[in-house]
């Protein structure tokens, strides 16, 4: 009990420096954009629950978009409760923007407390079968 | 093996150790039963993913090649049920710990696979199924009431850390203005809150409501979430009930999926004996 009770407490205190740790944030923003530096320290975030967190916006295009950090004006698209890259990812999503086999370039952008992070996707349809999932704003990370 | 009893006074205190064995695999199977709905309440996710994930295949290098695969979701999924629901039947022992371990592992697995790591059934049904591991290993304690007391005191934990999560990642100016929840909920959502409020209601009306209704999540999520665990098992478990049911009741039918398993936590509450 005690295993539990300690793992509980420690995600319990880093939920309550989220608002006022950058960094803590930061590394929600990144694991909900799949950005998280290696796929093991972002599979290591996944007990901490994160029900309808951040401000998600999601915008899907069938022209191509390039990465632009330098934008600052808001996302024009529709809002997601989290992990905004699931519009890719989840069956529902994949089902709606790509069951058609056409490119489709997504961005979504997750702010918090005036931190935010902006994510360029580009789904290309695979030389044989499905698609493969490209980031335009850099590496994916490592195992 | 000597009974655990109040004065008599009190008759529904007294713990023999038939009923005491009863509460324990009672509130065994009282969570068994929340996560196997959570599951069941989940199949259609199970059937859109068994076409889709083989039909629109996603290549991303982020993901190891068997946490995108569709048979390891295939066969999480079923396993985790088939777990459960065994868990659910049996009072082997034995058997009652294996499928624990098995549903638990399942669980991890559909929380870091490409198709189920956003959905936060998976993430509920894990902590419901970290709670049963160390419950089943307990299930032959002598004191089985000072076992319910711990237990509950768990559930009571797991779901004040649910609850702060949710609560923590709104603590930002777009859900206090009520504009996360506009547009994911009322702009156009099709279930009956919203449906109703839709036809009485302006749009600039509904933005105010979207922001009251924004600023009371936010409000119960946090107290619940930095208090619940603090309450008497047996007030907890009424008011959890009641807040996590009312959560799907007036936002979305569906994310009973995520709390079922947690209704079913907090009901162990229930069962701890009055002292």
């Amino acid at each position: 009990m005690l295993m539990i009770v300690t793992l509980i407490v420690t995600i319990a205190i880093w939920l309550l420096l989220m608002p006022i740790v950058p960094a803590i944030a930061s590394a929600t923003l990144h694991r909900f954009h799949l950005r998280t530096s290696s796929f093991t320290v972002w599979a290591m975030q996944f007990p901490i629950p994160a029900m309808y967190n951040f401000a998600n916006r999601y915008k899907v295009q069938a022209d191509q978009v390039s990465s632009t950090p330098s934008d600052t004006v808001p996302l024009d698209g529709r809002m997601v409760n989290h992990f905004p890259a699931r519009i890719f990812t989840f069956a529902d999503g994949r089902y709606l923007h790509l069951r058609h086999g056409e490119d489709r370039w997504l961005t979504i952008e997750s702010s918090y407390r005036g931190q935010s992070l902006r994510t360029h996707f580009h789904a290309e349809p695979a030389e044989e079968y499905g698609f493969e999932l490209h980031r335009l704003d850099g590496n994916p990370g490592t195992r | 093996m000597s009974s655990i009893s109040k004065p008599d006074s009190n008759l529904t205190t007294t713990l023999t150790p038939t009923n005491q064995l009863n509460r324990t695999l009672f509130g065994h199977r009282l969570v068994q039963g929340g996560i196997l709905l959570t599951l069941i309440w989940k199949w259609s996710f199970f059937v859109a993913a068994n076409s889709m994930y083989d039909a629109i295949p996603l290549s991303d290098p982020f993901f190891p090649a068997w946490l995108q695969s569709a048979i390891t979701v295939r066969v999480a999924f079923v396993t985790a049920v088939a777990a459960v629901g065994l868990n659910l039947a049996t009072d082997r022992h034995r058997l009652q710990w294996i499928c624990s371990l098995t549903a638990l592992l399942c669980m991890t697995v559909l929380c870091i696979h490409q198709a189920s790591y956003n959905d936060m059934t998976f993430v509920t049904a894990w902590w419901a199924c970290v709670w049963a591991m160390w419950f089943v290993n307990h299930l032959n304690d002598p004191d089985q009431a000072s076992l319910l007391r711990r237990a509950s005191f768990l559930s009571r934990l797991i779901i004040s850390l649910i609850l702060l999560g949710g609560a923590s990642g709104k603590w930002t100016a777009e859900y206090w203005s009520g504009e996360v929840f506009a547009d994911i909920y009322f702009k156009d959502r099709e279930f009956w809150v919203f449906q109703w409020l839709r036809s009485y209601f302006e749009p600039d009306q509904l933005r105010t409501i979207a922001m009251w209704y924004s600023r009371k999540v936010v409000l119960i999520e946090t107290i619940a979430g930095l208090g619940l665990w603090a309450l008497p098992p047996r007030i907890a478990a009424v008011m959890a009930i009641l807040l996590l049911a009312s959560i799907a009741l007036l936002s979305n039918f569906l994310l009973f999926s995520v709390l079922f398993a947690l209704i079913g936590l907090a009901s162990v509450g229930l069962l701890v004996p009055r002292s």
